[in-house]
């Protein structure tokens, strides 16, 4: 088997709270490989978000190791967190985070230009890729949510991440937008060749992942492969 | 549920308790800043009238005077004037009080110290002891001593006692054009026409000790000038009450009651072959000038204080709007639990009620030591005491209705943004949604992305960003406007008798007197030049207004030792028929003459063709510049004085003051003018400094708003990769354009209350050019600028104490 994109050993994430410890992870253990689109599902509390940032170096784990391209990711370091997530993560939102003042085509230059990438042609042609080339110059506010999180798709692979994150990414759409949404972003990704770990509570999105990891109370409860095929 | 919401809000504004202090703090201080300014103007007030008033405690100040300093009435001639216009006095005007006649004489005094003998320009009164008018002002507890009343005694100006070290029974010598005599000082006290203690004809005061005035009996005064007992240059008029004379500074005419009086005195100089100019109070500078720095103290306290209010309103209004706007969620919350708008908008109208009151309080209490402060510190500038001192109720009350009107007021505008949310609109987060610009796109598409968003995020607000602007222009109009008209002053006037004069001292001759000072000068290898220079001019304006203007003669205008600044249009040359002449930029403004065109003027009386064929800047009085040559024709005199340019080594002595009428040095003049400058620039200090103080607060606000606002964008670039460093210099990029953008408005606003300030101070008397000193236009820019830049780092401290964890957490709710 090829080395793993990422590996997390015994991985904790505890807070301590006046009512005592709080277990967000408590002790998982995984690998992803390249090209792996994986779904974390369980419900609300679970520590799927916590899991989450701790993937996207937002959050630091109190315990275990995290490695990615067998390299140790930084922990409480936040600008070696911040470099970390420049140069190797996507992250889409469930509320899209568009910024307001720029337009569609702008919020994409504007990841570029932070991450020292900046390119308009290609920057088009993801959009051209999610279905909104006819958009590039209109406002967040001018389009609907299904196109705004389109955009925030492009936007989110715009530096060719290695690791494209998302939480709850289609939880305010409904779903016919969700599944154009998640057709857009399998197809961008397959494309790109972009490893994706999302997060949802929605059992619907299952059949565009080729991973299904379930947790619940800080523990991964089950981890299978549903789909061997990553062209799916 | 009302106490419960309002509870709510105050709880909220609490956790913002920096900029709840620094609102308190402005409120506070526009409040004191008003009582100090007011409680100063109204004691002053009361300190004038008790100088001037006709009863046991006043100096009692005459109503008219007339004078002419090239003749000598005698007593005879005085005593058939007061007789004819006694005579002929009518029951329907006021009745007269007294007629007196005084010699009022420039001279020196001769001090000798450690330091050797000093000539100290001066000039001398004539007061009989059983005087009427203008007696000398002896307030208890201020002064000491009595008046003079025999041939060898005088009262010194109290103004110099300290400076000189003089004390009662001292003997001083003093002289007045070719004699000199010795006096014993027998009191100390003031007097009404020398409140600030300027020679004639000058608006600055020397430095201490460096001008007397001294008050001898009549017979001392024969006996200084070798005259007979009663003999005057100046008559003193004083009627019953005080009739209304015409206010320079004001539109209306008021000189009705006074002009009737003048009629009368007029005809009875006709009748005793008198001839000199008459003047009211509100034509006599040192009078006049004294009631308009009154009255400027007066006008000055409502501006200011309304314009610190105005700054803590627009404060109070965008701290209060965002918080409207941060607490969106919740009222919206509240909305759907059934809370209605009246009651959630008493609290945003009671917050700022609550905010004014604790400022007004704190205010007013501070406010009687801001008012012994001023009053001490006008005791120490202009030598005066203030007898008694008071803060009446109604001045609080003036006060503190407008402040408290003005910051409701900005309570109002919040409240009702927070009853108009809509709670769908809030709760599905569609508030939130806006479509940007397109204007911004397309002017700032060429742009990196960063610098475009910077751009774009900073005008976001565009009513936040204007009252913002707003509040930095008026702060800055505080701060900069005075130090613009102060450094203006300085250039124009300090700058021009540094610079543009060679003369070293102004010696001032009696007719005839030109010939003893050249032979001075002559023996020392000292160059001479003899000059006019008489506040003898007059002239009618549009409005019917008599205006006196001095007169200045010149040989050169080119070469001459006192070059003279001609802003528009050519200097006077020799002419036949009208004479060429140049007048100073104040006066043209009040007469709305133009360049080319003749005018009649009075020149001592008589009238006289004038044609205007420059422009001149650099004089606080107004003045007409001439040929020597002509003037002297016109006027019946060759000099008035003489300017000498001495040579290393050699300086003004007891033998020229012995042959003149008293001796002006120019570095005296420029100490003086350098010191006053400085002291009324104090004055205003406190203010300037406020004003700063002020702006760092307004854009210390905005700023924390703007990147706290921003928490949502930057959070988002934060967790999609974006270095605390490149967010650094978006934000750095903002507080720049911000800061510039600031500091623009800043400079015009500063110019314009630097004009606004001028023209409040200008009158004839004193007319203030504003000229734009770019060092201060820099300077204010450079402050802006710099305040604004140097909240970056706590934008970029926000930056790295942001949890993204927990903002990621709200970025999916």
């Amino acid at each position: 088997m090829a080395d793993a994109l990422l590996r997390m050993e015994n991985l904790q994430r505890h807070y301590t709270t006046p009512a005592g410890v709080v277990k967000a992870l408590d002790g998982v253990s995984f690998e992803i490989h390249e090209g792996e689109r994986v779904i974390l599902l369980g419900p609300s509390g679970s520590g799927k978000t916590t899991l989450l940032n701790c993937l996207s170096a937002l959050d630091s784990p109190t315990g275990g190791t995290y490695r990615f391209l067998g390299e140790e990711v930084p922990r409480n370091q936040s600008e070696k967190m911040t470099s970390f997530r420049r140069e190797n993560i996507g992250y889409v939102f469930q509320f899209f985070n568009l910024l307001q003042d720029l337009t569609v085509l702008e919020n994409i230059l504007l990841i570029q230009e932070l991450a020292g990438k900046k390119d308009p042609a290609r920057a088009k042609e993801l959009l051209g890729l999610v279905g909104l080339e006819a958009e590039v110059d209109r406002f967040p506010g001018e389009i609907s949510g299904g196109q705004q999180q389109r955009v925030a798709i492009a936007r989110s692979i715009a530096k060719r991440p290695t690791l494209l994150l998302g939480d709850e990414l289609t939880g305010n759409l409904d779903t016919e937008t969700s599944n154009k949404v998640m057709e857009a972003l399998v197809s961008a990704c397959q494309q790109e060749s972009i490893t994706s770990v999302f997060v949802t509570h929605d059992e619907g999105l299952v059949k565009y992942a080729t991973r299904v990891i379930r947790i619940d109370s800080g523990k991964i409860v089950s981890d299978e492969q549903v789909s061997s095929d990553k062209k799916a | 549920m009302s106490a419960l919401l309002n509870k709510r809000l105050a709880r909220s504004l609490w956790r913002t308790k920096l900029r709840l202090l620094a609102v308190v703090m402005m409120v506070s201080v526009g409040v004191f800043a008003g009582v100090t300014f007011g409680g100063y103007s109204h004691n002053l007030d009361g300190m004038y009238e008790t100088l001037q008033s006709d009863d046991e405690s006043g100096a009692n100040l005459a109503d008219l005077w007339v004078d002419n300093r090239s003749a000598s009435w005698s007593a005879e001639q005085v005593g058939t004037f007061c007789d004819t216009l006694s005579a002929s006095w009518p029951l329907t005007v006021a009745a007269l009080d007294s007629c007196e006649g005084r010699t009022i004489i420039q001279g020196t005094m001769f001090h000798t110290n450690g330091t050797g003998t000093h000539i100290i320009n001066s000039l001398w009164h004539g007061i009989p002891p059983d005087a009427n008018a203008d007696k000398i002002w002896m307030p208890e507890g201020h002064t000491e001593g009595r008046v003079a009343s025999s041939a060898d005694e005088i009262v010194i100006d109290a103004h110099v006692v300290e400076a000189l070290e003089l004390a009662l029974g001292d003997t001083v010598a003093i002289g007045a054009g070719s004699s000199s005599a010795e006096f014993t000082i027998v009191g100390v006290g003031y007097h009404a026409l020398h409140v600030f203690l300027a020679p004639e004809g000058s608006l600055f005061p020397p430095e201490s000790g460096q001008f007397v005035v001294g008050y001898l009996s009549d017979s001392g005064m024969a006996r200084l000038t070798n005259t007979s007992l009663g003999a005057s240059n100046t008559l003193l008029l004083d009627v019953e009450g005080t009739p209304s004379f015409d206010l320079p500074d004001t539109e209306t005419y008021e000189g009705d009651e006074i002009d009737a009086v003048k009629v009368l005195v007029e005809d009875a100089m006709q009748a005793a072959n008198l001839e000199g100019r008459v003047r009211d109070r509100g034509q006599n500078e040192p009078v006049e000038l004294m009631r308009q720095d009154l009255e400027g103290a007066k006008r000055t306290s409502v501006p200011f204080t309304v314009m610190i209010a105005a700054i803590a309103s627009i404060t109070i209004v965008l701290s209060l709007q965002r918080l409207v706007q941060s607490q969106a969620k919740e009222i919206a919350v509240l909305r759907t639990l059934g809370v209605n708008r009246t009651s959630l908008m008493t609290g945003y109208l009671i917050a700022p009620l609550a905010i004014g009151a604790v400022g007004c309080t704190i205010g007013a209490l501070m406010g009687p030591w801001g008012v012994n402060g001023m009053l001490n510190f006008y005791e120490g500038i202009v030598g005066l005491p203030i007898t008694e001192r008071e803060v009446p109720f109604s001045l609080y009350a003036s006060i503190i209705a407008p402040t408290m009107f003005v910051v409701f007021l900005s309570g109002a505008f919040p409240a009702w943004k927070s009853s108009q949310l809509d709670p769908l609109e809030v709760l599905s987060g569609q508030n939130q949604m806006r479509v940007g610009s397109t204007v911004l796109r397309r002017l700032t598409s060429w742009m990196p992305t960063t610098l475009g968003l910077s751009i774009r995020s900073s005008v976001r607000k565009p009513i936040r960003l204007m009252m913002t602007f707003l509040a930095v222009g008026i702060s800055l109009m505080l701060f900069g406007s005075v130090q613009m008209m102060s450094a203006g002053l300085q250039d124009t006037i300090v700058g021009g008798l540094e610079e543009q004069q060679s003369w070293d001292a102004q010696v001032y001759i009696s007719e005839g007197g030109d010939a003893a000072v050249a032979a001075w000068a002559n023996e020392r290898g000292a160059t001479v030049e003899p000059l006019i220079e008489m506040p003898l001019g007059s002239v009618e304006d549009s409005e019917g207004l008599e205006r006196v203007f001095t007169l200045v003669g010149f040989d050169s205008f080119e070469t001459g030792m006192r070059s003279v600044t001609v802003i528009d249009g050519v200097r006077p040359q020799s002419s036949t028929g009208s004479s060429q002449v140049m007048v100073d930029e104040g006066a043209m403004t009040f007469l709305g003459w133009s360049i080319g065109e003749q005018h009649t003027v009075l020149l001592n009386g008589a009238e006289h063709e004038v044609n205007i064929v420059g422009v001149t800047r650099g004089e606080l009085a107004r003045t007409m510049y001439f040929q020597r040559t002509e003037l002297g024709e016109a006027l019946g005199v060759n000099a008035t004085s003489m300017y000498l340019a001495l040579p290393e080594g050699v300086e003004v002595d007891a033998s020229l003051a012995e042959i003149s009428m008293g001796v002006v040095e120019r570095q005296t003049l420029i100490d003086g003018m350098n010191s006053l400058i400085d002291q009324q620039t104090q004055i205003f200090q406190a203010m300037m400094y406020l004003g700063l103080m002020f702006t760092i607060a307004v854009m210390f606000n905005t700023m924390i708003m703007n990147v706290a606002e921003r928490d949502f964008e930057l959070a988002t670039l934060r967790v999609l990769g974006a270095s605390t460093r490149s967010l650094g210099f978006m934000l750095l990029f903002e507080s720049l354009l911000i800061g510039v953008i600031g500091g623009l408005v800043g400079v015009a606003f500063a110019y314009g209350g630097a004009v606004g300030l001028a023209a409040s101070f200008s009158s004839w008397q004193f007319y203030v050019a504003i000229v734009v000193v770019p060092s201060v236009a820099y300077q204010l820019m450079a402050g802006v600028v710099l305040i604004a830049v140097a909240m970056t780092p706590i934008g970029i401290w926000r930056l790295r104490r942001m949890d993204l964890v927990e903002k990621v957490k709200d970025l999916s709710q």
